[in-house]
């Protein structure tokens, strides 16, 4: 899952970006509102979480310009707690709202949210056959029996799952797995394919020659 | 209770009013019937009494020539009639031709005894109904020569004022009464009952009454309903005031009538809430940028702490942590003060210890503290500081010019210059930082000095500000009786100038 994070105050925006990299997301950063608005309509986020008071296009602004062109799920952050507020950010079209400052792991708990909304799955958990993906704990069990997958792993089966049915391609799992600080190579990925098939079974990730991996239903 | 109600106090007022107005119409009104009635009753009875009088000259047509009167009064005369009786009296007329009989037996010789009625006289006294005219004529010496059959038994011979011919009038019990005494000194009466007439007054006098009552009570009304009606605007504008008080400040009552004077209450009313509102909106814009000021930190705290003890950590990662930690507390610190000495110098409580100090002085201790971090950015700075005396606290000025040059120093480029001119012009003090840096946007121009208002290029550019400094110099200005300008130049830079009274206690 790739997430980017627009906020203008520094060492928010690290320490943020440093949380959800350790929850395995790839994070991209934006210190200003045009810079984030044009990372925002360039690439295909799972989710952004957008700071309100921002330079050079407030987050207002950002939403609004976004929402012409992309469904991207957006929490927005802000010191701004009045009502008003509150409705305004709901009602330009944002997804979620939290008020700064914010407990870390409420945070990371209504992001999992939007993205689970974002894929249409609103369950945290996705069971395919005798696996079962739990996305909070972000553990993976067969037959019961607990499964170790490494973070690039994870993530490409979460998103593969969450995407369950559809054919997706190589440079989507690129665009979502990988951050802009990410070298790509591009044989990085039949790596983690290879290595979720030895532990979870060969027939699970099914390939299709010259598109891309498929879970299906 | 009632009289606090304005309708119930103008009902009272105009009570008293139509009270007052009614009172005096109506006993106009009573007493000009009342004279008017006797005025021709008046009329009347003088006109019978002066048909009789020339009955009597007529019945006694010698007259006596004027002269002396006589010194000797008539035997058996009262003495308190003869000076009455004296004026005028002559030599004995000659004895008219008795047609009536003598009441009584003539007491003086000279006096006559009887009078002639002439046609007109009867026919002015034909009736014998008790309540219509009587007549009585007495002699000179006060004996009664003759009476209407209808005239009250209890008659008297008017008093006589000194030397008056004229005709007088009486009111005697229920009878209106005119009298003259002719110059002889006979005296001739005629009067009538007024009792139908006091009636018809009486009846009047009622009815006026009851009119007034009646138009007292429609006046009432009338006032009562127009009050409610004048009033009912009020009611609606207090209603719209209190219910905009009570809630919603960007609501405005709606001025039907521009023109009248609840018109222009109802826009004053308007311009205070609309007063109201700016300064509700400034004070809600200024807590909303306080919070947000307040919580990013805060957020940043929280933030890095739980990120950071999610899982075990290298030193070197605590140690960051820690860092990033001291360094927003501090700008915690730094907004906390800032906030504080704001508020201070809103409610007049910063305390200013003012003396004649030199501000060159302080610029140049100001220079001093900044200089290393303006060499960090390989920033110069030129002096040219000449005396420049003020009354003002330099410390607090110190801390002007500290901020000016901090903001001179983050505004600038690289290896860009700050040049601080001090001096006396006008009999003002003045200072001025002057930097090379990027300047002030026009639309960013006119903020510069509200709080927590940082343009895009103070946000960008520089981390760290708090957007507080220029409007606690410009309040600490302002409380030294100075005045804080600036001017600028985008891409060439900004110039600010803080102008003090030489002579003048803040």
């Amino acid at each position: 899952m790739r997430i980017l994070v627009v906020e203008d105050e520094p060492h928010l925006l690290r320490s943020l970006a440093k949380a959800l990299r350790e929850e395995g997301y790839a994070v991209d950063t934006a210190a200003a509102g045009d810079d984030g608005l044009f990372k925002a309509e360039s690439y295909d986020y799972d989710a952004i979480v957008l700071d309100v008071m921002l330079p050079g296009m407030d987050g207002w602004q950002l939403l609004e310009r976004l929402r012409r062109r992309k469904p991207t799920p957006v929490l927005m952050l802000t010191a701004r707690d009045a009502p008003r507020d509150r409705v305004r950010g709901l009602d330009t079209g944002a997804d979620d709202y939290l008020v700064k400052p914010f407990d870390l792991s409420e945070l990371l708990a209504r992001i999992r949210a939007l993205i689970r909304r974002g894929a249409g799955k609103p369950w945290p958990r996705i069971e395919i056959r005798d696996i079962v993906i739990d996305v909070k704990s972000r553990t993976v069990t067969r037959a019961g029996q607990p499964v170790w997958l490494t973070a690039r792993e994870y993530a490409i089966l979460e998103y593969l799952a969450y995407h369950r049915g559809e054919v997706v391609t190589r440079t989507a799992l690129y665009e979502h797995l990988m951050d802009e600080s990410d070298d790509t190579l591009s044989n990085l990925v039949d790596v983690h394919v290879f290595g979720i098939r030895k532990k979870l079974g060969a027939d699970l990730i099914a390939t299709r020659r010259g598109h891309g991996y498929c879970i299906e239903i | 209770m009632l009289v606090k109600s304005i309708r119930w106090r103008m009902q009272l007022w105009q009570a008293f009013l139509l009270v007052c107005i009614l009172t005096g119409f109506g006993a106009t009104a009573y007493k000009l019937h009342r004279s008017q009635r006797f005025g021709q009753i008046d009329e009347d009875l003088g006109r019978r009494v002066a048909t009789l009088s020339e009955d009597v000259r007529s019945s006694f047509p010698l007259r006596p020539p004027p002269g002396p009167p006589p010194l000797e009064p008539e035997p058996g005369f009262d003495p308190g009639r003869r000076m009455e009786f004296g004026q005028g009296f002559g030599p004995p007329p000659r004895r008219p031709p008795e047609e009536r009989g003598p009441r009584r037996p003539p007491e003086n010789p000279f006096e006559p005894r009887d009078v002639q009625l002439s046609a007109e006289s009867s026919s002015l006294f034909s009736s014998v109904e008790p309540d219509d005219f009587y007549y009585a004529i007495w002699s000179r010496s006060g004996v009664l020569l003759t009476r209407s059959t209808n005239a009250p038994p209890d008659l008297t011979l008017p008093d006589r004022a000194d030397g008056d011919v004229r005709i007088r009038t009486r009111t005697r019990g229920v009878c209106r009464e005119a009298y003259h005494f002719t110059e002889l000194g006979e005296c001739v009466l005629s009067g009538r009952s007024i009792r139908a007439d006091l009636d018809a007054i009486q009846r009047l006098a009622g009815l006026l009454v009851l009119a007034g009552g009646a138009v007292l009570m429609l006046g009432l009304w009338g006032g009562w309903l127009l009050a409610g009606r004048a009033l009912r605007p009020v009611e609606v504008i207090g209603a719209a005031a209190s219910r905009i008080s009570a809630g919603n400040l960007a609501e405005r009552i709606d001025i039907a009538e521009t023109d009248s004077e609840l018109g222009r209450l109802a826009r004053v009313l308007n311009s205070t809430f609309a007063r109201l509102e700016a300064s509700f909106a400034t004070q809600q814009q200024f807590v909303a940028d306080a919070s947000h000021e307040l919580r990013t930190p805060i957020a940043v705290l929280i933030a890095e702490a739980q990120a950071t003890l999610v899982r075990p950590r290298e030193a070197g990662e605590y140690r960051a942590t820690l860092d990033t930690c001291l360094e927003t507390a501090q700008r915690m610190r730094r907004l906390t003060e800032q906030l504080l000495q704001l508020a201070r110098l809103d409610t007049g409580q910063e305390v200013f210890e003012c003396h004649l100090c030199d501000l060159a002085e302080t610029a140049r201790t100001a220079v001093e503290r900044v200089r290393p971090l303006a060499s960090e950015r390989g920033i110069a700075i030129e002096c040219n500081l000449t005396r420049a005396e003020a009354n003002a606290d330099p410390e607090r000025i110190g801390q002007v010019v500290v901020n000016l040059l901090s903001n001179a120093i983050r505004f600038n480029r690289q290896h860009g210059v700050i040049r601080v001119r001090s001096g006396a012009e006008n009999g003002a003090a003045f200072l001025s930082v002057a930097d090379t840096g990027i300047g002030i946007a026009e639309a960013d121009f006119e903020h510069i000095f509200d709080r927590f208002y940082r343009g895009d290029s103070a946000r960008t550019h520089a981390s760290g500000g708090t957007g507080l400094g220029l409007a606690i110099s410009r309040a600490i200005v302002a409380a030294h009786g100075g005045s804080i300008a600036v001017s600028s130049r985008a891409g060439e830079g900004s110039e600010f100038v803080v102008q003090l009274p030489t002579t003048n206690s803040p």
